[in-house]
């Protein structure tokens, strides 16, 4: 059974008439990563708050359809600095803030935490106070202090957006390392570049319904690329006259070249 | 030993007991005495800058040189200070000094309890008397507002001042500069309230939750003392005040 | 010719440590220039600085010829327009186009010079359709593009951005990149903050990085993006495009797609069949 399906959802959120999301299926199972991709507004960051049962119960509105959840959820927003508890002056005691509030015994809160400080490799910035950080900093201690409150799937909206790009190869590798271990991810990010590496499904969403779902291949495919959604390297092939599917990455480009 | 480390319930105790004692004992000298201890207070060691209010990234002046005692210090006389002119508009100079003093004594203790109280250290406190984590943080939240509004008053102000916007000029124009300030503020306060709301559930907090308190403030007997000495210092003053 | 910015020799520190340390550059008119290096190196205050919100402990900030040690933030918005991290937050007026005008009013211009600003920076941003709307009913995407709007309303001789392009899609930030575009062909010099090194390739021709606080690299962008032994000590990746220039060999290594796209066209053509 996947750790989450969603059947002909729905959603329309308060006061509005046009759905955010429009009969959208999707499931993701244990260890598989999945990725939403589409244009600004095309219900990505929707889908993530219905999955982790925020959206309706608490951004009011309706829903239609099924959600069946097998695990707990943790989601990281597209504003992380909205998600700092605000109540502790050093990263530890941050990333410690949602596993204390699930009650959990103090040796194990400091297990979870020391594990997400080292996977996020916080480590020199421990001690820091979270209103010093800077946005990239605080983005990866608020996917440390979700990925603490270890469950088992992971919701995660634009996680490398204030990334630089070692802070965003850090936090690929860990996505990965984490569907092995069996965790369940799903994931919003305009980054079309990072996931051919990382993805093993992607669901094209264009305003509020699934336009197209398959592998990352779809990223390279003459549809994608022409609405925007291609890889840089899948859109540049296309727009220089070559024949698709288009390759998605460099190295594959290089392959077809030769 | 810094203020810092007393425990949570002390500095409230202490916070609450000075005004009370301002407002009871009779003025001038029972505000001068209260004025007084209270903008010590504020010198102390152990007052800082909460979170939220620190240089750089959040944008809060902080000139290289200055302690935080002092900024404290200079907080406390600048807040108070338009209620003096205020007072002093409207009554004769005994009645300003005895209102401005216990008006003083108001401001600079709870500006010395928002510097010194550290919010994680309140709700461990708290929630290890038993109460909720949702009732904690609000309780907590309910302290650190105004520094972190102010904060983000400050940089809501200097990304104004960035368009153009003078804080100086005529009457009229500064009152349209107020509302070029306080409405962002207000507007993105609230409209952050709803997002907050939703990430602080994401965290964990959640009506019902039961917290495991990392490192619950210690208290000691002395302390415990203390507070209930403020207690009866009040009550007395009270009892011989209208004997 | 006076720059439009000059670095001179820039120690700055906020504490402990310097932040900055004797960083010296300039920037001419028209010139369009990417601010690159790991978080913390130091590039937001390097935006602080140019708007006049804090002084260098040592060395001079020269805006145009004015040094920012005597202007205050409000004095140095005749000449810089500041976006920074965030902006979004500064919004507030009934409608948008209330908002965007906000600048240029404060700078006391005449009412037909802020409409017809506010009117251009509205359609420089393809936004003009979202005028009448409040600020806050658009949506954090278009919200940043606003931002940006009240900045270009002001027609500033010199625009600093900082990571204009975060939460925007590939279209917005092909728009960002067809208004900053615009702007510079009218001679205002451009200063971006950006980790999005593909943006910096399409939109801007100089590279400045910096390195805990000091200057590790001044060069055109053309020649330093595809240059992965100088990118990768500075925690740096070649963006795709200039990857691929590279790995193909392609004649004049070009960064920018529209660019790499007709060469390749012109490559291949040329090739054997396969």
């Amino acid at each position: 059974m996947k750790s989450l399906t969603l059947e002909r959802v729905s959603f329309w959120y308060p006061a509005t008439e046009a759905p955010a999301l429009r009969d959208v299926s999707l499931a993701v199972a244990h260890g598989e990563i999945v990725a939403l991709v589409g244009a600004v507004g095309a219900g990505a960051s929707t889908a993530l708050l219905v999955a982790g049962d925020l959206a309706p119960r608490l951004t009011g509105g309706r829903l239609a359809g099924t959600v069946a959840r097998r695990d707990r959820s943790a989601i990281v927003l597209p504003t992380p600095w909205t998600q700092l508890s605000g109540m502790a002056f050093t990263v530890w005691d941050e990333v410690a803030f949602g596993p204390a509030n699930l009650g959990w015994p103090t040796h194990e809160i400091a297990r979870q935490v020391d594990r997400a400080v080292e996977q996020l490799e916080l480590g020199p910035l421990a001690a820091r106070n979270p209103a010093t950080l800077s946005g990239g900093e605080l983005q990866r201690v608020i996917i440390a202090a979700t990925l603490a409150m270890d469950a088992g799937l992971l919701l995660l909206d634009e996680p490398s957006a204030e990334l630089d790009a070692e802070g965003a190869r850090t936090v690929w590798r860990l996505i990965r390392a984490l569907a092995k271990e069996g965790k369940a991810i799903l994931l919003a990010t305009s980054a079309l570049d990072a996931l051919p590496d990382v993805a093993d499904r992607v669901v094209w969403l264009e305003d509020g319904a699934v336009r197209a779902a398959g592998t990352p291949d779809l990223l390279g495919e003459v549809a994608a690329c022409d609405a925007g959604l291609g890889t840089s390297v899948a859109t540049l092939w296309g727009a220089s006259g070559l024949p698709g599917p288009y390759p998605l990455t460099v190295d594959h480009a290089v392959r077809l070249w030769r | 030993m810094t203020a810092g480390r007393l425990h949570p319930f002390t500095l409230l105790a202490l916070a609450a007991a000075l005004p009370a004692l301002a407002w009871i004992l009779p003025a001038p000298a029972g505000g001068v005495w209260t004025a007084a201890v209270a903008l010590l207070l504020t010198l102390t060691p152990g007052a800082r800058l909460t979170p939220g209010a620190s240089p750089g990234f959040r944008g809060v002046g902080f000139s290289p040189g200055s302690r935080p005692g002092l900024v404290v210090f200079r907080t406390a006389l600048l807040t108070a200070a338009p209620f003096w002119v205020f007072l002093r508009l409207l009554h004769d100079v005994p009645t300003t000094i005895a209102i401005g003093l216990r008006i003083t004594t108001m401001v600079a203790s709870f500006v010395w309890l928002a510097a010194t109280l550290a919010p994680d250290r309140l709700v461990e406190a708290t929630v290890a008397r038993g109460w909720s984590v949702t009732a904690a943080y609000l309780f907590a939240a309910t302290i650190t507002a105004v520094p972190t509004l102010r904060d983000r008053a400050r940089r809501i102000a200097e990304a104004q001042r960035c368009r153009g916007l003078s804080p100086r000029g005529s009457l009229a124009h500064r009152l349209r500069a107020l509302r070029a300030l306080a409405l962002p503020l207000v507007l993105s306060a609230l409209h952050e309230v709803d997002e907050r709301a939703l990430a602080l559930e994401t965290r964990g907090m959640v009506s019902g939750a039961r917290r495991t308190p990392l490192a619950p403030p210690p208290d000691s007997a002395v302390e415990r003392a203390a507070r209930w000495a403020l207690l009866a210092a009040c009550v007395a003053a009270l009892i011989w005040r209208f004997k | 010719m006076i720059p439009a910015l000059r670095f001179d020799a820039v120690t700055f520190s906020y504490g402990a440590g310097a932040v900055l340390r004797g960083l010296s550059f300039s920037i001419t008119a028209g010139e369009r220039v990417a601010l690159l290096g790991k978080n913390g190196a130091g590039k937001s205050t390097v935006v602080r600085l140019i708007a006049g919100l804090e002084r260098p402990a040592e060395g001079t900030v020269w805006v145009g010829d004015w040094n920012t040690r005597d202007c205050a933030p409000e004095q140095l918005a005749w000449r810089v327009g500041s976006v920074f991290q965030h902006a979004d937050q500064q919004l507030f007026a009934r409608t948008l186009r209330e908002d965007v005008s906000f600048g240029p009013r404060a700078l006391g211009v005449g009412a037909r010079e802020v409409e017809r600003r506010t009117d251009q920076a509205l359609a420089d941003l393809d936004l003009t359709a979202h005028a009448g709307h409040h600020p806050y009913d658009l949506p954090p995407a278009l919200r940043k593009l606003a931002a940006l709007a009240g900045a270009l309303a002001l027609e500033p001789a010199l625009l600093v951005l900082d990571e204009p392009t975060i939460g925007l899609d590939r279209a917005l930030r092909a728009r960002l990149t067809r208004a900053l575009l615009d702007r510079s062909l009218g001679s205002v010099a451009l200063l971006v903050i950006t980790h999005d090194l593909t943006f910096a390739a399409e939109t801007l021709e100089r590279g400045l990085v910096l390195d805990r606080g000091s200057l590790a690299c001044d060069e055109p962008l053309a020649g330093l993006l595809g240059d992965v032994s100088r990118l990768e000590p500075l925690g740096l990746l070649p963006p795709p495009v200039a990857a691929l220039s590279v790995a193909l060999d392609l004649p004049g290594r070009p960064v920018r797609a529209a660019d790499a796209a007709r060469v390749l066209a012109r490559v291949a053509r040329g090739r054997p069949g396969p």
